[in-house]
């Protein structure tokens, strides 16, 4: 043997592992990695903005959050989410404190076991189609049998695309569903690598507008809202920074109802497409009704639960209904409303 | 404390002991478990302690459950059948032209000068940049997929395998040349069998190349393998799925290097070198 022996390399194992004991023992009762978690006081509010939720837009590019809280010296930071999936990773990880999902979404990382609350609606969206080119043969949901139809797993339009294989009697196992984030399912459909995409505004009318895709099955009531989430830990903790930020959220859904114009022209900057495409989808699918989360959310969300427990999307044994009650959470909203009444 | 203790009792007590050689046995056989299950006591520790959430990490036992529930299903056959099946293809496609190509440059200088340019500048590009142009070119398929982690496998192949033979000992193509050999009986009498070890080498990190190239390919718009597990798992908010996938990766990458190496302990019995002597006395 060299000059560090068998036995030497024994002992610095040993002490190795029992450092690591060591230091697993040492912050007992301290939970240093918990999302929300921490010192009470706030540092950085952090949120999510997405093409698809327009409020959001507006609310970034106004600064209205920074000015509410720059009086608390509290720093807004916001993150870009391209899908429910990201929004929801990045609300699940401590990244954003408040996540711009789909309801199905929202519903399905609940299920899975993050504690989430959608504590808002941002929209009431019909952000989603099965779309496909112009001169494809595929007319109706039967035809994309042993197709190939571009998705993005863990979003509304992948339960739109889901709901409508099985309202056709078809499931997931019948198409060849492509994991595609919803910008790259669009050029992926524009450029035919797939037959069919189960679209996202504003990438949907964008498709529609500039290469003249077809949305050949359309269920304005399958969409399951917009909805702004958070952590059960983070609402806990700081319900009063929770209504401030529905508070601001408030103010810019009376904004986006009174500048229709501006809106579009915010959402056509912010999401790099023409105005054209930005007042199809605010002027004839996206409404900005009653925002405080409740039985409209539920009905929609109890309309999935067969489809999630039939493609097995959870855990057996998790109780969706449960899970629907768990996550609706109204009385943030309902405070901030009934405030903004009374003012 | 625990390191103190374990210092000062565990180890240092059982020096002047009687049956020395049985504890050293002992834990000569227990050493390469002990940062496994260190780890894993870590993992169920930070759990019960709230230190992570279980929709982060989640318990063994859910990992345990899941997997068992993904192959009751077959799910998990059918994700694994996915990538075994393109790993592969790639990897024949990648590690036969690797091979050739490799003999032909090491062996001829002209070859070398024509060809080992062109892939040392092919070489200098990371590897997954390589991606967007393979979209691009081969589109959303199988065919894409197959091709990177052919490039993959190729290049470790074709430089180990090119080193090889220009490291065969020029005495014995000699001496082979004195008995009156041709260029055909010198090539498989000697180079051959002397490039051996290197190409062995250059298959097996080959290997583990198409195995990282697999799990790129799989990442981008994928619809089924092991890798897209991965995504589908952080998609939907499943990391049991995920860790599933991981462990999946982890077995499958060591069976099929273990595979290779006593493959290569078969083809290179007759060397006499301090690995195989090592390797008969442990």
């Amino acid at each position: 043997m060299g000059p560090f022996g068998r036995r030497d390399f024994l002992k610095v194992a040993a002490g190795l592992v029992g450092v690591g004991f060591g230091a697993a023992c040492a912050p007992a009762g301290a939970p240093v990695s918990a999302p929300g978690a921490g010192p009470r006081r706030l540092d950085v509010l952090r949120l999510d903005y997405a093409y698809y939720n327009p409020v959001s837009l507006v609310m970034r590019r106004k600064g209205w959050l920074e000015e509410e809280f720059a009086r608390d010296g509290i720093k807004v930071e916001w993150v870009l989410s391209l899908g429910s999936n990201k929004a929801n990773e990045f609300t699940a990880s401590g990244t954003v404190h408040f996540g711009s999902t789909a309801g199905s979404a929202a519903l399905l990382a609940r299920a899975n076991g993050v504690p989430l609350k959608t504590v808002w609606l941002y929209s009431q969206p019909e952000w989603t189609a099965l779309v496909t080119l112009k001169d494809s043969p595929i007319r109706q949901v039967a035809d994309l049998r042993g197709r190939r139809v571009a998705a993005t797993r863990g979003t509304d339009p992948w339960f739109f695309l889901l709901r409508a294989l099985d309202s056709a009697g078809l499931s997931q196992r019948d198409v060849e569903i492509v994991q595609l984030q919803h910008p790259d399912g669009e050029q992926a459909l524009l450029q035919g690598q797939v037959d069919a995409w189960a679209g996202l505004d504003p990438y949907m009318a964008h498709a529609e507008l500039v290469a003249g895709a077809r949305l050949f099955f359309r269920r304005p009531g399958w969409n399951t809202y917009g909805t702004l989430n958070v952590l059960e830990s983070f609402l806990n903790q700081y319900p009063d920074i929770v209504e401030r930020v529905l508070t601001v959220y408030e103010r810019g859904r009376a904004w986006a109802r009174q500048n229709p114009e501006e809106l579009i022209t915010i959402l056509a900057e912010e999401s790099k497409v023409s105005p054209e495409v930005a007042r199809k989808v605010l002027t004839e699918r996206t409404a900005f009704p009653e925002p405080v989360p409740g039985d409209q959310l539920k009905t929609v969300l109890r309309e999935i639960v067969p489809l999630i427990q039939k493609e097995q999307l959870v855990p057996a044994g998790v109780d969706l209904k449960a899970a629907i009650e768990a996550l609706v959470e109204s009385g943030p909203a309902r405070q901030v409303l009934s405030r903004s009444a009374s003012r | 404390m625990a390191v103190g203790d374990l210092k000062a009792g565990g180890f240092q007590k059982a020096r002047p002991a009687r049956p020395r050689k049985f504890i050293r046995l002992g834990l000569g056989a227990a050493l390469p478990w002990l940062l496994p299950a260190g780890l894993l006591g870590l993992w169920v520790l930070s759990l019960d302690r709230g230190w992570v959430q279980p929709y982060q990490l989640p318990a063994p036992p859910t990992v345990v459950s899941t997997f068992i529930d993904l192959l009751s299903r077959g799910e998990l056959i059918r994700h694994l059948g996915a990538t075994l099946n393109r790993l592969l293809a790639g990897y024949l496609l990648g590690a036969a032209p690797g091979v050739l190509l490799g003999l032909l440059a090491g062996s001829s200088v002209g070859f070398r000068r024509f060809l080992d340019p062109t892939v040392q500048g092919l070489r200098a590009v990371p590897s997954l940049a390589w991606v967007p142009l393979f979209l691009l070119w081969f589109g959303i398929g199988e065919q894409a997929r197959v091709y990177l982690i052919g490039l993959g496998a190729f290049l470790p192949v074709y430089l180990n395998t090119m080193a090889a033979v220009g490291s065969v000992d020029r005495k014995l193509i000699e001496v082979a040349r004195a008995y009156g050999f041709g260029r055909l009986k010198v090539l498989f009498r000697v180079i051959l069998p002397g490039s051996t070890p290197g190409v062995l080498t250059g298959l097996r990190s080959g290997l583990s190349l198409a195995w990282m190239f697999v799990v790129a390919a799989e990442l981008i718009a994928a619809s089924n393998g092991l890798g897209f597990m991965l995504v589908e798992g952080q998609s939907t908010m499943r990391p049991d799925r995920v860790l599933v996938s991981l462990f999946t990766f982890a077995v499958l990458g060591r069976g099929s290097d273990t595979l290779l190496a006593a493959l290569e302990r078969r083809l290179l019995v007759w060397r006499d070198t301090l690995a195989t002597t090592q390797e008969e006395r442990p």
